[in-house]
């Protein structure tokens, strides 16, 4: 959390810092199998996010060890470039936080994916940050989602995410880097937009039964819109092609 | 036909359909493809191979043991081929080999048999889901590509292809056309065009 | 996948010894070529580099540092390549391996020797200088990631803006003003397959080549050269190809103007 002394005012008269209402969402841009070698990708920008997902497999599983004779195994990396943030130069390489989100990212699709299809197998996700502004966690699995279906791996439902939570003592939805810091609460959740199944939850800061509720509410509705533009970035490989 | 993604709904009811899925009382379809209403029929698009009893693979000998050879069949899963099954013949590393799937194992070992070594040709990946395409109905689209390249073609259900002759740059073109066009209509009559246009400038030179 | 490469290699070498490329291109020309400069706002400067199926993304960033002890009054370059695991699939996570190393230093010799930064211009303060991070991400690799990484950095490193520095803080907000840069380093990269030249590889002609020969030029002088893998070069070979370089040289830097 950054320094109070700073702390600019979030919402003036219901509107925030970049204008938007409390329950609207940045604008979104997918574009699918984009890169030459990898067997499903998708490159997403949300609003000042940039990010680039890739998914290879299922192949042969190394190292053998994590092989499992049952299932097709997922590993997944999230990572953020040096360049990503607006501020100073960051350091390459997994740092604990990274760690845990891959972790947080990957149990998302175990869940989703068919792995019992691909025993003995290895599935690879990488979610690479280029440019990050609040949401990089959500924004990555929307994008990973839209990979995986342009790899063809089986699934039950493209996953979509978007973090909600409280700023200026008011519930909203998917908070710039600035909001974030000086915000009071912040919950990622990843959905399956399906039957609205909670997939990826985390929490930090204050909400009350009520606030989460509401905020429930509208990471629900806000998912079905981010669902209709990743079907549609899956689908849209296929139209150009006459 | 429409195409369909992930989650999508694509019957009211429960219905075994392949690359589908039941939950409750609905199916859903489990990747992106081409679902047909009429025939409850859904076709990915894209997807890893997975072989089956009775499919015939280009395979690539990867290691050469005692008891046979360890095959790379463009899946998750190796090809093994016993070296009894072979008769005479003897492979080397990189051979490229034409086999058949004799089973899948519970481990998923794959039992390769009727190999076949292919010489001098070119190889040529495309996605094993459009291998369909390329070989056309009652092999109608195959036999278009070799009668108008005069060459020698094996497709693989693996998506490997070997092709060899004088033409093989104008049939690997048409593949790779087939690969890109193969979920739009019309594509026999757009290949029969195409294979028009480029075999006729090779006989008029 | 060893094997694989070894019935492609056979490919390659027989087209080669036909006078042909497995794209048919000459043996002296590049893949297109295409340049997006400015692609990301958290930089101080970055370019999106295609050659063919290969792409690099160039991410430059300014931020206040400590010189190093034998040159107190010069400001830090410092380059680094990484391998993204989603640009191939034999590029394996962990830390930087000996290719991703190689081409780090061989694109930052280029961009160092040219001078096109003066490093003594980024001096603030005793102590203080300006650390240039140029970081270059691989993001898709269909071979000559040498030419495809040099080309983006340079490119980014001609829109990049020089924060400035007051009461001991970074300042990035506009208006900055754009880092000065005194010299357009291009490399050109050869690979020889079965005894002869040819210009940007392709991934499939990476696995088929011999050797390997970089050379870096600005507008006057050569300014790096690098050869890679087991064969060799003559002296008359190595003329040759600088004279390609420097022509090739020109309409590159045409490119990223």
């Amino acid at each position: 959390m950054a320094n109070d002394s700073e702390k600019p005012q979030l919402l003036v008269n219901g509107k925030r810092i970049d204008g938007r209402a409390l329950d609207e969402i940045r604008e979104i841009k997918i574009q699918a199998g984009i890169l030459n070698k990898a067997d499903g990708s998708a490159y997403l920008e949300w609003g000042n996010n940039k990010i680039l997902a890739a998914v290879y497999g299922p192949k042969e599983c190394i190292p053998k060890h994590d092989m499992n004779p049952y299932k097709a195994v997922i590993h997944c990396r999230y990572a953020m470039a040096p360049f990503s943030s607006l501020e100073e130069h960051g350091r390459s390489g997994p740092n604990r936080r990274s760690t845990e989100l891959s972790k947080v990212i990957r149990e998302v699709f175990e869940n989703v994916i068919f792995t019992e299809l691909y025993p003995k197998t290895a599935i690879d996700i990488f979610i690479e940050i280029l440019q990050g502004d609040g949401g990089t966690r959500c924004a990555g699995i929307t994008a990973a989602s839209v990979a995986l279906a342009n790899a063809g791996i089986p699934m039950k439902d493209l996953v979509a995410a978007v973090a909600v939570g409280k700023i200026g003592g008011e519930v909203g939805i998917d908070f710039s880097k600035d909001e974030d810091n000086f915000g009071e609460s912040d919950l990622p959740l990843a959905i399956a937009p399906r039957n609205n199944e909670i997939l990826l939850l985390q929490m930090d800061g204050l909400l009350t039964k009520e606030e989460l509720n509401k905020a429930f509410g509208m990471a629900f509705e806000a998912v079905k819109r981010i669902n209709k533009i990743q079907s549609e970035a899956v689908r849209a490989v296929y139209k150009n092609t006459e | 036909m429409r195409i369909v993604v992930p989650g999508e709904m694509i019957a009211d009811s429960p219905k075994e359909i392949s690359y589908a899925y039941i939950d409750g009382d609905k199916t859903y379809s489990s990747v992106v493809g081409l679902f047909s209403e009429q025939d409850l029929r859904l076709i990915p698009l894209q997807g890893p191979y997975v072989p089956i009893t009775e499919d015939v693979v280009v395979g690539v000998v990867e290691d050469v043991k005692f008891a046979g050879y360890n095959m790379d069949i463009t899946s998750p899963y190796k090809g093994f081929l016993l070296a009894k099954e072979c008769g005479r013949e003897q492979f080397d590393l990189g051979d490229i080999v034409l086999a058949k799937v004799r089973d899948v194992d519970e481990v998923k070992n794959v039992n390769l048999i009727e190999p076949r070594k292919l010489l001098n040709g070119e190889i040529i990946e495309i996605s094993s889901v459009k291998v369909p395409r390329v070989i056309g109905k009652k092999s109608s689209m195959l036999e278009m590509i070799k009668a108008a390249t005069k060459c020698e073609i094996h497709v693989g259900k693996n998506g490997r292809i070997w092709i060899k002759g004088q033409n093989s740059a104008t049939a690997t073109r048409a593949i790779l056309k087939i690969e890109k066009e193969a979920h739009t209509d019309g594509l026999t009559d757009r290949i029969g065009a195409f294979l028009k246009e480029q075999t006729g400038d090779i006989n008029g030179q | 996948m060893e094997i694989l490469d070894e019935v492609k290699k056979d490919f390659v070498i027989d087209l080669i010894r036909k006078n042909k490329r497995p794209d048919e291109r000459d043996f002296l020309s590049y893949r297109p070529i295409t340049i997006q400069k400015d692609v990301l706002t958290s930089t101080e400067g970055s370019a999106l580099v295609k050659i063919g199926n290969s792409q690099v993304l160039v991410g430059i960033k300014m931020d206040k540092g400590t010189p190093f002890t034998d040159r107190p009054k010069e400001g830090i370059l410092a380059t680094n390549a990484e391998l993204l695991p989603l640009a191939s699939p034999t590029f394996e996570l962990g830390p930087p391996d000996e290719r991703s190393i190689e081409l780090a230093r061989v694109v930052d010799r280029g961009i160092r020797s040219s001078s096109a930064i003066d490093l003594k211009s980024l001096y603030i303060a005793e102590n203080l200088v300006w650390a240039v991070f140029i970081d270059l991400y691989v993001l898709d690799h269909d071979g000559n990631l040498i030419d495809t990484a040099a080309l983006a950095a340079m490119a980014a490193l001609l829109n990049t803006k020089q924060p400035k520095f007051e009461d001991g803080k970074v300042i990035r907000k506009e208006p900055m003003d754009k880092l000065k840069i005194n010299a357009r380093a291009v490399t050109c990269t050869f690979a020889k397959i079965d005894g002869k030249l040819v210009l940007d590889p392709c991934l499939d002609e990476e696995t088929a080549m011999d050797a390997r020969l970089t050379i870096a030029t600005d507008e006057n002088n050569i300014c790096a050269m690098q050869k890679g893998c087991l064969g060799g070069f003559s002296a008359d070979e190595v003329n040759q190809l600088i004279g390609v370089s420097f022509e090739k040289g020109k309409e590159l830097r045409k490119l990223i103007e």
